[in-house]
């Protein structure tokens, strides 16, 4: 598992699957989709493919790209504070790891369950690492729904990703 | 490390960030052009169920607004012959460049929006953005093809108002939620629910008057104001160069040198 990213027999380009489609999760959180207030509480899409990835092909996302998708979102947010995502996914991404034996052969309800406290955990996270270094807490109520529609839109996210596993990855 | 590193090297980051911005919007005016197609042939649904109620509704107010066209007509009149009168400077020709909305931050923390225009479009860094209804927000980092707007919401949005029929100066901030709060007005100002906000001028960032929101609640002491511009829903804006040379550039304002200890409390006022 540890030199398993950069082997070639697979072809690479399939290999990156997994780290391309977290790319594309976090840009399409950025995406305008004029849906009054959608802005303020889009689902963590990046989150969802950082879960499902570290649960079920972890050695194909390593962590300098989880990382790198962090950064690309606060970038991409403007956030005020840089790295404050690249750090909850590299949490969610070593809390699983650990866990990842005990989800992989569980039915998806057990699964989702996983999510949600994760989502929880990474909300509250960054509810009270942005209101630390503002100084004053935050209002929690975006933080609360974004957290609801993120765990709502889990399985949509996750059958999609699911699908791709299955066409792509099957034999990598 | 890195959220320190970020407040610390401020101009650094920021040139990672509209680097980043720079490149990621042609992607993301390719995934976005499809997705307002969408939400546009939605909306034409939408709207042809309600044409008769809107119908209805669109004769009333033209009939409201023809009389205050008569009023306007009255005013301009009068206006011009008062400005004759004491010889008053026209203001400033304004530019308008129109971009559309190609990325929205989500998320608790912020809230701005990239535009598909940038420096070689002529939009600058503290020029205003406005929708057909009122002030949006300000331009606060400019790359070559797109811009940042600061929502009035943001949190780090301050911007100096004036209640229009007190004439009370106070600064409206945004703390993320929908409705931005009026801070420094004093105690003994009444301030109505529905009272509308302009901004004031002062700091020569926007010109006077340009409509704002009005003000929605006044519960405990906390003014919250309902902006006039649907910030959630931003489609299109209108970058407006006033010619106004209020903000100066980040490399004017030398960062203040805080001793151990002391933390700088709010950098972005130096933007």
């Amino acid at each position: 598992m540890a030199f398993g990213f950069f082997q070639r027999d697979a072809g690479l380009p399939t290999r990156l699957i997994p780290v391309t489609t977290t790319v594309l999760f976090a840009i399409i959180s950025v995406v305008p989709l004029h849906i009054p207030g959608f802005a303020v509480v889009t689902p963590a899409f990046a989150l969802m493919a950082v879960y499902h990835w570290t649960v079920y092909r972890s050695d194909l996302l390593p962590p300098i790209a989880v990382f790198g998708v962090g950064l690309l979102l606060d970038v991409l947010n403007a956030t005020p504070y840089l790295g404050t995502s690249s750090l909850s996914l590299l949490l969610v991404r070593s809390a699983l790891l650990s866990q990842r034996r005990f989800l992989i052969n569980q039915p998806f309800p057990i699964v989702w369950s996983g999510f949600l406290l994760v989502t929880g955990a990474v909300f509250f996270f960054e509810w009270a690492v942005v209101s630390f270094v503002h100084t004053g807490p935050l209002s929690a109520q975006p933080f609360i729904f974004g957290a609801v529609l993120t765990v709502a839109s889990f399985p949509v996210g996750s059958y999609l990703l699911a699908r791709t596993q299955r066409s792509f990855l099957m034999r990598v | 490390m890195f959220i320190v590193l970020g407040k610390a090297d401020i101009v650094v980051f920021e040139r990672l960030r509209v680097g980043v911005a720079d490149a990621a919007s042609p992607i993301l005016q390719a995934v976005a052009q499809p997705i307002a197609t969408a939400a546009a042939g939605v909306r034409n649904i939408q709207a042809m169920f309600g044409v008769y109620q809107e119908n209805q509704r669109l004769h009333e107010e033209n009939a409201r607004l023809l009389q205050w066209q008569e009023v306007a007509r009255r005013l301009e009149a009068e206006n011009a012959q008062l400005r004759g009168l004491v010889r008053f400077a026209p203001e400033n020709a304004v530019r308008y460049v129109s971009a559309r909305v190609i990325g929205n931050s989500g998320g608790g923390f912020a809230r701005n929006v990239l535009v598909n225009a940038g420096s070689r479009d002529g939009v600058a860094r503290g020029q205003a953005a406005v929708t057909g209804e009122g002030l949006a927000g300000r331009v606060t980092e400019v790359g070559e093809r797109a811009a940042r707007i600061l929502l009035l919401t943001d949190l780090n949005s301050r911007i100096p108002v004036v209640l229009e029929d007190s004439r009370q100066r106070a600064v409206m901030a945004g703390d993320n939620s929908d409705e931005p709060r009026l801070l420094y007005v004093p105690a003994n100002v009444q301030v109505k629910v529905g009272e509308r906000i302009v901004t004031g001028g002062a700091g020569g960032v926007f010109p006077p008057g340009l409509p704002v929101g009005v003000v929605a609640s006044t519960d405990g002491g906390v003014i919250r104001v309902e902006p006039f511009a649907e910030l959630s829903r931003l489609e299109y804006v209108r970058v407006v160069d006033f010619g106004l040379e209020g903000v100066l550039p980040q490399s004017a304002v030398p960062l203040p040198k805080a001793p151990k200890g002391v933390r700088v409390v709010d950098p972005d006022l130096t933007r």
